[in-house]
């Protein structure tokens, strides 16, 4: 029994790390159908920030996570700014090789100018430590991550459905032409959605770099890969949809790891991705995606 | 005799010219090339039957595929198996099961066995990735790739994995290679111009306006698929014959993203695209990968700069996609430039 819970606590924290991430690249993919797999690299950048601060001397925890949290967002608008404006009204396959295209030379200016090789950032370790409560065993971390992540959700619900520019971002994801003649400044859309992308991004920054210690240059490259995944699954471009391929992209990968034999240990990423692809068959777009047929003016 | 159409006509003439230029860069090489250059323009010929390969399916359906290298894997893979002595594979694959390390196959038949085995597996996964629409069969390609590089390098008794998987016959040179091109252009110039190839493209402009018109898309983009599938193994099988050792290393995300910047930079929607894609970046990379090692350049003492590279080649997508989404060549073919077209 307790092992169970355990595991499900377990399937939690991941789905969480994966909500935190999938929730960024859905608010960007709703409004501007980008797919944006510069993603990792912002998350990244984040990370640097914290090897940036430690050669500083800056030991204080809290200017560690909110200057790497405010480098994420500043990332992640330069990046709009510079990279995507010129693909905005292009199809969904310019912007994701353009994504892809940004992440590689985001990836190599790491390599350049920083370092190949792991940096070790030890200012967060303090996050991690392991509670009992009633037989379970638990790392903070996972506790924390969880509470996050639905934190994050509830307040990003709140500022979607309470203020002005929230409803222009939710109106942006259906009909961009008519948010414009409302008056709303398409470039402010999109700066509120890559600020969002941007903040999610440097959360779940603060919790890989917890839990890995390093940074290199491909740190994103896997959990948004995941994440990416995570999108696909729920219903791209459907917040919700994000929130549950997460979640669920977590409880697969943990009962993967449960139930696969020991041999098989190097195996959990192919199965991963064979449910992920059986389940894109089964509904191609998605879970939670909405019915749109093929020809209808998006 | 086959009567063909103008625009088929024109594409045997695009193909001609483009294997007049093959030849020309081939006889260069093998003229003036060192070894290390000949080895360069070897991988750069390889690599353009990739690139070819992915244009059969990527240029005319328009679905971005991101497993083409895993395809190519295979096809390596199941040549290599086949066409590799005995006594080599009793030593670098002692727990081989099947019996696979039991025999061994000329080297044509290995590579028919390999092109009929990816065929094979293409037209499984395939079948359920024609369905799909843009993103969701872009995710279903990359889930694809994953899974493949993950089965090479967990069955290490068959695969190696990461380790080098020697002793392949080294029996293709330069000269082989390139006749192997230029037919792979032929074939994806004439499917281009072909009913299949005008009817898949019709599809990818308007999808529900070419299926109202009779278009079979699904079939028609399943051809395409496997049909690109074949020419990765074929690409694949060229790689292993000239280097004698294969890993699991070269078929994953690496290869994937420098395939697919070839193929945008001159432009997928043609054939004449993917040859000069593939051209300029080979070239151009290795006068970047110079750059990279820190030569003195006119007097000044470059520093070393590694990474130069990845950022060039990530900077070719991000200004390819910005200022000319359709790559250099856009819808035209070689011929095109030359000869005027009667409208």
């Amino acid at each position: 029994m307790e092992y169970i819970v355990q595991q499900v606590l377990n399937a939690l924290s991941f789905g969480a790390e994966y909500a935190l991430l999938a929730l960024g690249l859905a608010i960007v993919f709703s409004i501007m159908g980008l797919v944006n797999f510069a993603h990792g690299e912002i998350i990244a950048v984040g990370g640097y920030t914290m090897v940036a601060f430690a050669s500083l001397a800056i030991g204080n925890p809290m200017i560690v996570m909110v200057g790497a949290v405010l480098a994420a967002m500043l990332a992640s608008l330069t990046l709009e700014r510079v990279a995507f404006r010129p693909v905005r009204k292009a199809d969904p396959t310019t912007g994701l090789l353009t994504a892809f295209g940004v992440s590689i030379v985001l990836q190599n200016l790491f390599l350049l100018f920083v370092s190949p090789r792991p940096i070790a950032v030890t200012s967060l370790y303090f996050l991690d430590w392991s509670i009992e409560i009633a037989g379970i065993r638990l790392a903070s971390l996972q506790v924390f991550e969880t509470l996050t992540t639905i934190i994050v959700i509830i307040a990003l619900m709140l500022f979607l459905r309470r203020t002005v520019l929230g409803l222009a971002v939710r109106a942006a994801s259906l009909d961009f032409e008519m948010v414009r003649l409302t008056g709303i400044r398409a470039n402010r859309v999109f700066a509120i959605a890559f600020l969002i992308s941007g903040l999610l991004a440097g959360l779940a920054c603060i919790f890989i770099m917890a839990r890995r210690g390093s940074v290199d240059p491909h740190l994103g490259f896997e959990p948004v890969l995941k994440a990416f995944v995570a999108c696909v699954v729920g219903g791209f471009g459907s917040l919700p949809g994000a929130v549950l391929g997460g979640f669920l992209l977590g409880a697969v990968e943990v009962a993967m790891l449960v139930m696969l034999p020991q041999s098989l240990g190097g195996m959990t990423d192919a199965f991963v991705f064979m449910i992920v692809a059986m389940i894109l068959i089964w509904r191609p777009d998605g879970i939670l995606s909405p019915a749109v047929e093929k020809g209808d003016k998006l | 005799m086959i009567r063909l159409s103008s625009s088929q006509r024109s594409g045997l003439v695009g193909a001609a010219l483009l294997a007049l230029v093959l030849v020309a860069i081939g006889l260069l090489t093998a003229y003036f090339g060192s070894r290390y250059q000949v080895r360069l323009v070897y991988s750069a010929y390889v690599n353009l039957i990739v690139v070819l390969g992915l244009q059969v399916f990527m240029g005319n359906a328009r679905i971005t595929n991101l497993s083409h290298s895993a395809f190519m894997g295979i096809g390596a893979y199941a040549a290599a198996l086949c066409v590799t002595p005995e006594n080599i594979k009793k030593i670098s694959l002692p727990d081989a099961p099947w019996g696979l390390a039991q025999f061994s196959l000329d080297p044509v038949v290995s590579a028919l066995i390999a092109v009929v085995i990816t065929a094979v597996l293409a037209l499984l996964l395939g079948m359920l990735i024609v369905r799909l629409t843009s993103i969701g069969a872009t995710i279903v390609t990359l889930a694809i790739l994953v899974i493949i590089h993950a089965i090479f390098l967990y069955r290490t008794d068959i695969f190696k994995g990461n380790q080098a998987f020697f002793g392949i016959p080294q029996v293709f040179n330069l000269t082989s290679v390139i006749a192997i091109a230029i037919l792979v252009v032929i074939v994806c110039r004439l499917f281009r111009e072909s009913r299949w190839g005008i009817q898949l493209r019709a599809s990818a402009d308007d999808e529900v306006g070419a299926a109202a018109m009779g278009v079979q898309i699904y079939r028609l983009r399943l051809i395409a698929w496997v049909l690109g599938a074949v020419i990765l193994a074929v690409a694949g099988i060229c790689y292993a014959y000239f280097l004698g050792t294969i890993s699991a290393r070269p078929f994953y995300f690496n290869h994937v993203f420098l395939t697919l910047a070839m193929l945008i930079l001159g432009g997928m929607r043609t054939v004449t695209g993917a040859v000069l894609g593939t051209f300029l970046i080979s070239f151009g990379l290795e006068g970047v990968r110079y750059l990279e090692t820190g030569p003195v350049f006119l007097g000044i003492d470059l520093p070393e700069a590694l990474g130069l590279s990845g950022i060039a080649l990530g900077a070719v997508i991000v200004l390819t996609m910005a200022l000319r989404p359709t790559g250099i060549m856009g819808n035209r073919e070689i011929e095109t430039l030359f000869v005027r077209q009667r409208h």
